[in-house]
């Protein structure tokens, strides 16, 4: 599994539905989101140039660097997301374990900072059951392959669970009933971002 | 498009105030472009004081930086909060190793970001606390989970308060309880005479029909708790302090610090009517101006209009208050 290739992946698929996203936002949010992404992901290109990674860990500096360069509410949260991972993945290759470890500290982290939980129709609604297949995975002692596929359909699963939810948390919240109806942006990047790994 | 500002480029706005600034005080600031921060020209060993937010309340932060007040202020673009990693960037820029206050506005994205830079420079192995600054009344008793009150005026009397306590050797413990009290005997209410413009645009952010008055305005131009018409000075100013004084529970024999702040276009003819009827409205009560600071300190962007803050003082309070600050915007 090549993280950088992965990382390379989201990138291109950010490009390629870039526009789903700041749609989505303009429903539900302040139509702002698509443009902020695509801005940390140029920065994301650039970090990977500059820093050149070898390792995962690596990688995911130079991602959560980029993203928390970003303004706005969700870049700086993807940032310290990204950041675990680069704490939990360090210097070994990928493993369902290692990923497991580091995607809960993730999730948990993003969840201290931005406050949010599981329903308030945010990123969180795709990072936590994201989280929790990797940890089934690890325990089943699965490959890492198989690791991410399971944890690219919870996070989409997770992400569509969003549609019918009223917002508690970030953007949506202030536009109540007018968010329903409309899957939340974050959640789907969270999801876009584990589909990406199973197809580097 | 109607010509009411001097902008070159909207996109190049802040950073060029930001240029102009340091230009006009080389001897109090030096501003650092890429993470955007200002710092003192001069540090010296003790606690730092950090704060920031969106650019558009000038004097408020960046006029701040100097002797007495703050050791580095964080400008987002206008009305955006700076990013995480800017907040980082003037952490280390002005910790000197006896730790780092960061005083923060209450806003979503504000919070957020400054509680992210706080956790990457304790793993940079500096010390740092944290005063949530939230005193405008306007947003009070919201429902739960919501923002809360906003974070408006006070802050010049945190940052200056604190500011003079870290000059005087307090600790960054100190420094902190000190700002924590000061949050908490201090409230704010605003109202606004005409909407404010964001740069390069030619439409104010709300309208406003001719003899009304928006009640309860915070600095981001957005729209006020309510609408009414217009009334003499007196009866407005009555009616922004009624609520401060209920909040802070003030009563006669009370000491105050009044904030008479201009909100960006209200000329000081103006905001000396208003502290005139302030004042005469709390000796009605039995309740003496200590001190007062009447200016335009935190405004939102070109917004005509005024806030008034009172914080509840003591010796210990007013004796900081007097120390003496050096800023482009607060001297003496």
């Amino acid at each position: 599994m090549d993280t950088r290739a992965w990382i390379e992946r989201f990138a291109a698929v950010i490009d390629e539905r870039g526009t789903q996203l700041t749609e989505l936002d303009r429903l539900a949010g302040d139509g702002d989101y698509g443009t902020n992404l695509r801005l940390a992901l140029a920065k994301v290109r650039a970090n990977l140039y500059l820093d050149d990674p070898r390792t995962p860990g690596a990688v995911f500096t130079s991602v959560s660097n980029a993203f928390l360069h970003t303004g706005g509410t969700s870049g700086p949260l993807f940032g310290m997301w990204f950041r675990e991972f680069a704490k939990g993945l360090g210097d070994e290759e990928l493993s369902a374990r290692s990923l497991s470890v580091a995607a809960t500290e993730a999730e948990a982290t993003v969840r201290r900072l931005g406050g949010a939980e599981v329903g308030h129709k945010t990123m969180v609604d795709a990072m936590v059951p994201a989280a929790r297949a990797l940890t089934a995975a690890a325990e089943r002692n699965a490959d890492v392959e198989t690791a991410l596929k399971d944890a690219a359909q919870a996070a989409q699963v997770g992400a569509l669970s969003t549609e019918e939810m009223l917002a508690k948390r970030g953007r949506a919240s202030y536009v109540g009933e007018h968010a329903r109806g409309v899957v939340d942006p974050g959640a789907l990047t969270v999801a876009w971002f584990f589909e990406a790994a199973t197809a580097a | 498009m109607a010509v009411r500002q001097l902008v070159n480029d909207p996109d190049d706005f802040v950073r060029e105030a930001l240029e102009g600034l340091q230009r006009v005080h080389p001897d109090l600031i030096r501003y650092h472009e890429d993470p955007a921060y200002v710092v003192r020209a001069q540090q010296s060993d003790k606690v730092a004081l950090v704060s920031g937010g969106g650019s558009g309340h000038e004097p408020l932060h960046t006029g701040f930086v100097g002797t007495g007040m703050l050791d580095a202020a964080v400008p987002g673009a206008v009305f955006a909060s700076p990013t995480a990693y800017q907040i980082r960037a003037a952490i280390g820029a002005a910790d000197r190793g006896r730790g780092v206050l960061l005083i923060v506005k209450n806003y979503t994205g504000d919070v957020l970001n400054f509680r992210i830079a706080a956790e990457l420079a304790a793993e940079d192995g500096i010390q740092v606390r944290t005063v949530l600054v939230d005193d405008d009344l306007a947003t009070d008793g919201q429902e739960d989970g919501a923002p809360g009150r906003r974070g408006t005026a006070a802050v010049v009397a945190v940052e200056k308060i604190c500011g003079a306590a870290a000059e005087n050797g307090a600790s960054l413990d100190e420094v902190a309880a000190l700002g924590e009290r000061i949050v908490s005997s201090a409230r704010t209410m605003a109202l606004a005479l005409a909407a404010c413009t964001q740069p390069g645009q030619d439409k104010p952010s709300f309208d406003l029909p001719d003899g009304e008055i928006e009640f309860g305005v915070g600095i981001h131009g957005e729209h006020g708790i309510g609408r009414r018409p217009y009334a003499p000075v007196r009866e407005l100013v009555a009616d922004l302090t009624k609520p401060i004084v209920a909040a802070l529970g003030l009563d006669r024999g009370d000491r105050v610090i009044a904030i008479v702040n201009g909100l960006g276009s209200t000329h000081g003819l103006e905001l000396s009517v208003v502290h005139r009827e302030l004042s005469v409205f709390l000796d009605g009560l039995g309740v003496r101006i200590g001190r007062a600071l009447v200016g335009s300190y935190v405004t939102a962007l070109d917004m005509r209009g005024c806030s008034i803050t009172l914080l509840r003082a003591d010796d210990e309070l007013l004796a900081l208050w007097d120390s003496p600050v050096a800023t482009p915007a607060l001297t003496w």
